[in-house]
């Protein structure tokens, strides 16, 4: 249930947010289909031995961001479209990520060409994911 | 150093603290040094604190203080909002406690154990008690004293939770315990907090467990709270600095660079500077790593055990004792 999804403690980013992410990119490459149905708070938490509040929290951001549907007394679902936002918002979206990335980037010391590369690389990866997820 | 325990925490939110402590001394001997000085916290409804420190930090004389086992020589422990010394019969009704070293007459099974709890706790499960202990696979007609410490932990916990209690006291339960009674511990654990959201207060010296269940730090050192902070905005405080310093000529000393950051820990190695600094932000660290002779800066993040190791861990006294 809960292939691909792990999360690493130790790491600075919080538990919640690695959820969201790793959510986010699973939804992104395809591993994660529209409909599908997600593992319940309860055994999310259980399989990564981490605090259900964590899992709540992280599961609530996607909820809110249109990734993920919650159907009352049916659980918890990938959207089946992704989520279209209002384009003021979508823009305040990418451009919240990038300078999150950018931070990133500056603090591991990687020159600006380096850091352009990896998000092409990054891009390229997802989009070959998808078309084998879908083939 | 300047670790501060964020004040504002403790005062804040008290009303709906399952626990709260206030100004707590215990002092063994009446001209002794304070085993525990002025400690001042509250633990959230909800909320999993985790309690650290190094052997004799003053853990387990804190626990008892908590538990209505010992009364403290001065300031005061508060459960649900009522004085802990005072009320201690009705207050532990709602407490389930699993001890660091469970113990129990070594004649009696864990059904026989149960069966004697549930004359005592008005709102005592029994067969949530067994279910427990089939799901943990330890038998209940065994005698407790031919248990394995594993199996005698995964007994106290079933017990601890068969009062269906507000808050959980755990005296670091994982110790000594093997991989699967470990796991076992924490699935059980993290069940109650899906099912029943229990506030959780807890000992540990497993710090990567705590690290993944815990919403609150405290950290106790020579008697000190040094440490009451969120998780999360403690691990985000926190980095591990390393550059090349290039602005003295001898290479193995450090100079002002680092003086917009409070330095927990500063060392020289042979190919620079590694610090660990308890302020870190995105801001700060971009000034830092375009100053004149910080060379290859990077910043990482820290586990919870070496952000412990950090501020606690140290044996020796270290330029900031």
């Amino acid at each position: 249930m809960s292939r691909g999804l792990s999360v690493d403690p130790s790491d600075a980013v919080p538990l919640w947010k690695q959820i969201e992410e790793n959510v986010r990119r699973l939804v992104a490459s395809g591993a994660l289909k529209p409909a599908s149905v997600m593992p319940s708070v309860r055994d999310l938490a259980r399989d990564l031995s981490i605090n259900p509040a964590t899992v709540t929290k992280g599961y609530q951001r996607l909820v809110d961001a249109g990734i993920l549907v919650v159907r009352r007394g049916e659980g918890t679902f990938v959207a089946q479209k992704p989520p279209s936002l209002p384009r003021g918002e979508r823009e305040k979206e990418l451009e919240g990520g990038a300078m999150r990335y950018a931070s990133l980037a500056v603090t591991l010391g990687a020159a600006n060409e380096e850091a352009v590369e990896q998000v092409r690389g990054a891009l390229k990866d997802l989009g070959k994911k998808k078309k084998d997820e879908d083939s | 150093m300047s670790a501060n325990p964020s004040p504002a925490k403790t005062a804040a939110g008290a009303s709906t603290a399952v626990v709260s402590v206030g100004s707590l001394v215990v002092r063994y001997g009446r001209d002794a040094k304070p085993t525990l000085e002025e400690i001042s916290f509250s633990v959230p409804k909800g909320s999993v604190y985790a309690l650290l420190g190094r052997n004799g930090a003053g853990k387990s004389s804190l626990v008892r203080c908590l538990l209505g086992q010992q009364k403290p020589t001065a300031g005061r422990c508060f459960l649900f909002g009522e004085d802990v010394w005072k009320r201690r019969a009705r207050l532990m009704a709602k407490v389930g406690v699993v001890p660091e070293d469970p113990d129990a007459p070594p004649s009696m099974t864990a059904r026989q154990l149960s069966a004697f709890c549930a004359r005592i706790y008005p709102t005592w499960d029994a067969p949530a008690v067994e279910a427990r202990l089939a799901r943990f696979g330890v038998p209940a007609g065994t005698p407790y004293g031919n248990l394995s410490k594993g199996q005698r932990a995964l007994v106290a916990l079933a017990l601890a939770l068969a009062s269906s209690p507000e808050l959980l006291v755990l005296d670091d339960p994982t110790l000594g315990l093997d991989v699967v009674a470990r796991r076992a511990f924490f699935e059980e654990l993290v069940g109650e907090l899906a099912d029943r959201g229990t506030t959780v207060l807890l000992t540990s010296h497993d710090l990567t467990g705590v690290e993944s269940m815990a919403t609150h730090v405290g950290m106790l050192k020579g008697g000190r709270l040094i440490l009451d902070e969120d998780l999360e905005a403690l691990k985000s405080r926190f980095r591990r600095l390393r550059y090349a310093n290039e602005a003295t000529e001898n290479p193995t000393r450090y100079g002002q660079e680092l003086s917009d950051f409070d330095a927990v820990k500063v060392k020289v190695r042979g190919w620079g500077v590694e610090a660990v600094v308890s302020n870190y932000g995105d801001e700060t660290f971009a000034k830092f790593a375009a100053l004149e002779g910080v060379v290859d800066a990077e910043a990482s993040a820290l586990s919870l055990e070496e952000i412990f190791v950090a501020i606690a861990g140290e044996a020796s006294p270290g330029r900031n004792a």
